[in-house]
């Protein structure tokens, strides 16, 4: 319980900061994603089996605050999850590989997605805008704030796990 | 008579008339010379003595008041820095202030309208929308659709309202377009925002002569917006060949990376046209 309260309340911190500071960080057009990382880093430590439920509400959250399509986040965030599964049972060893791996690749299927959506929705944008502007710094802050971001819920799980630090 | 002059009174005469004859010549100044030579010593051993205590009162009394000083400057410091936090504190409730007080200006120079203020407190999580909340919704009376201004001119119109906060969609969102009218060429066109937040000028009819510098104003067509709001001046403009209408690039009046407080018009409502479109 206390797990899944920590964990709650550190992405409802996350969602803040990301609404009122990290959106304002911008290069050229891209912004970080600390949601995002926050999910990464969670999925990439937590060791609960049923941790995809709480991933899906995060998503949900996301999805009803956010002016993004409701299913975007959930299907981000539900592929990230998978997916440190997967990076787990692999690369275990390497966790900040692991989580520079699934920040590139979960920000590129956000974006992509979004540009999707906007396809969908036939709003007019140039993709090569898309790419230079938009993507490329928003790929590179995330990876920047990766490290921190895989640093403090590293402490955060070690905290709520004292027998795993000791192993 | 032989009573009174008996020896002892006698000798109490001479007393009285002794003290009265050095009063007098005390007053008339005569021992002046007598005493200052029998004080003087007594005022330099004086001063002798009260610099050696002073001295002494120093030596023994000087730590003691470098740690009181040390505390008193530790405790003015920290006075100082709680005044300096509140002057920093103050000068942005100043900051806010003036711009709610251009807020009420704007509001009382366009009565035609009602406003509710609101403060800027996020802005969208994904890059390409653009969208910001404010801290203002549906118990304060605003609504979906309402448009939104700042003293400067047009900032979008409310997309999602909560009980106690609102999302507004921008007019520099890519979804987003303002039906516009340009002031002198007095022509109309539309104002589309777009993923980057750039904001540009289209459907300006071909044959129209536009000028760097126009001023757009909203034209009220289509019913989203109120006529007349300021929306940016043209950039610049081109045509190209066989293109049915002219484009440019808009600078909006509105500095929206630095939005921090806005005003909702909440008596107007926006008419969907969108069952009426084919």
């Amino acid at each position: 319980m206390l797990i899944y309260l920590a964990y709650g309340m550190s992405f409802i911190l996350a969602m803040m900061l990301q609404y009122s500071v990290f959106s304002r960080w911008t290069i050229l057009s891209g912004s970080p994603n600390l949601v995002l990382l926050l999910i990464i880093a969670l999925c990439l430590h937590q060791r609960h089996k049923r941790f995809w439920i709480l991933v899906l509400v995060m998503g949900g959250v996301v999805g009803f605050v956010s002016a993004l399509p409701f299913l975007v986040p959930m299907l981000v965030f539900g592929a990230v999850y998978l997916a440190a599964e997967g990076l787990k049972q692999r690369a275990w060893q390497t966790p900040l590989l692991g989580m520079f791996l699934l920040t590139f690749g979960a920000t590129i299927l956000e974006h992509t997605l979004m540009i999707g959506v906007l396809f969908v929705q036939r709003i007019p944008f140039s993709f090569s805008d898309a790419l230079v502007k938009v993507v490329l710094p928003a790929v590179f802050l995330n990876m920047f704030l990766a490290i921190p971001m895989h640093a403090i819920v590293r402490e955060l799980t070690l905290w709520l796990y004292p027998q795993g630090a000791q192993l | 008579m032989r009573n009174l002059l008996t020896p002892k009174n006698l000798r109490n005469l001479i007393l009285i008339i002794v003290i009265i004859g050095v009063l007098v010549l005390s007053i008339s100044g005569y021992l002046t010379p007598l005493f200052s030579f029998s004080v003087s010593p007594l005022i330099s051993a004086q001063s002798w003595m009260s610099e050696r205590y002073l001295a002494f009162r120093d030596f023994f009394g000087s730590p003691r008041d470098m740690a009181t000083l040390r505390e008193e400057n530790a405790s003015l410091r920290g006075e100082v820095a709680q005044l300096q936090s509140e002057i920093i504190a103050l000068q942005e409730n100043l900051a806010q202030a003036d711009i709610l007080y251009t807020l009420l200006d704007f509001a009382r120079n366009n009565p035609e309208h009602e406003y509710v203020p609101a403060s800027v407190i996020g802005r969208e999580i994904s890059p390409y929308l653009q969208y910001i909340i404010i801290d203002k919704g549906s118990n304060n009376g605003i609504r979906y659709g309402m448009p939104v201004v700042t003293q400067q001119g047009l900032v979008g119109r409310i997309d999602a309202v909560i009980s106690d906060a609102a999302r507004i969609q921008l007019i520099t969102d890519a979804g987003s377009a303002v039906n516009v009218r340009l002031k002198t060429a007095n022509v109309e066109g539309q104002v589309r925002g777009s993923i980057t937040g750039e904001t540009s000028l289209d459907m300006v009819p071909i044959d129209a002569k536009v000028d760097v510098g126009e001023v757009i104003l909203t034209s009220g067509l289509g019913g989203t917006y109120p006529p007349n709001i300021f929306v940016g001046q043209v950039f610049s403009m081109q045509s190209r060949q066989n293109a049915l209408f002219q484009t440019g690039s808009v600078q909006p009046i509105v500095d929206f990376s630095v939005l921090s407080a806005v005003l909702v018009i909440t008596n107007f409502e926006a008419v969907d046209i969108n069952p009426l479109v084919p």
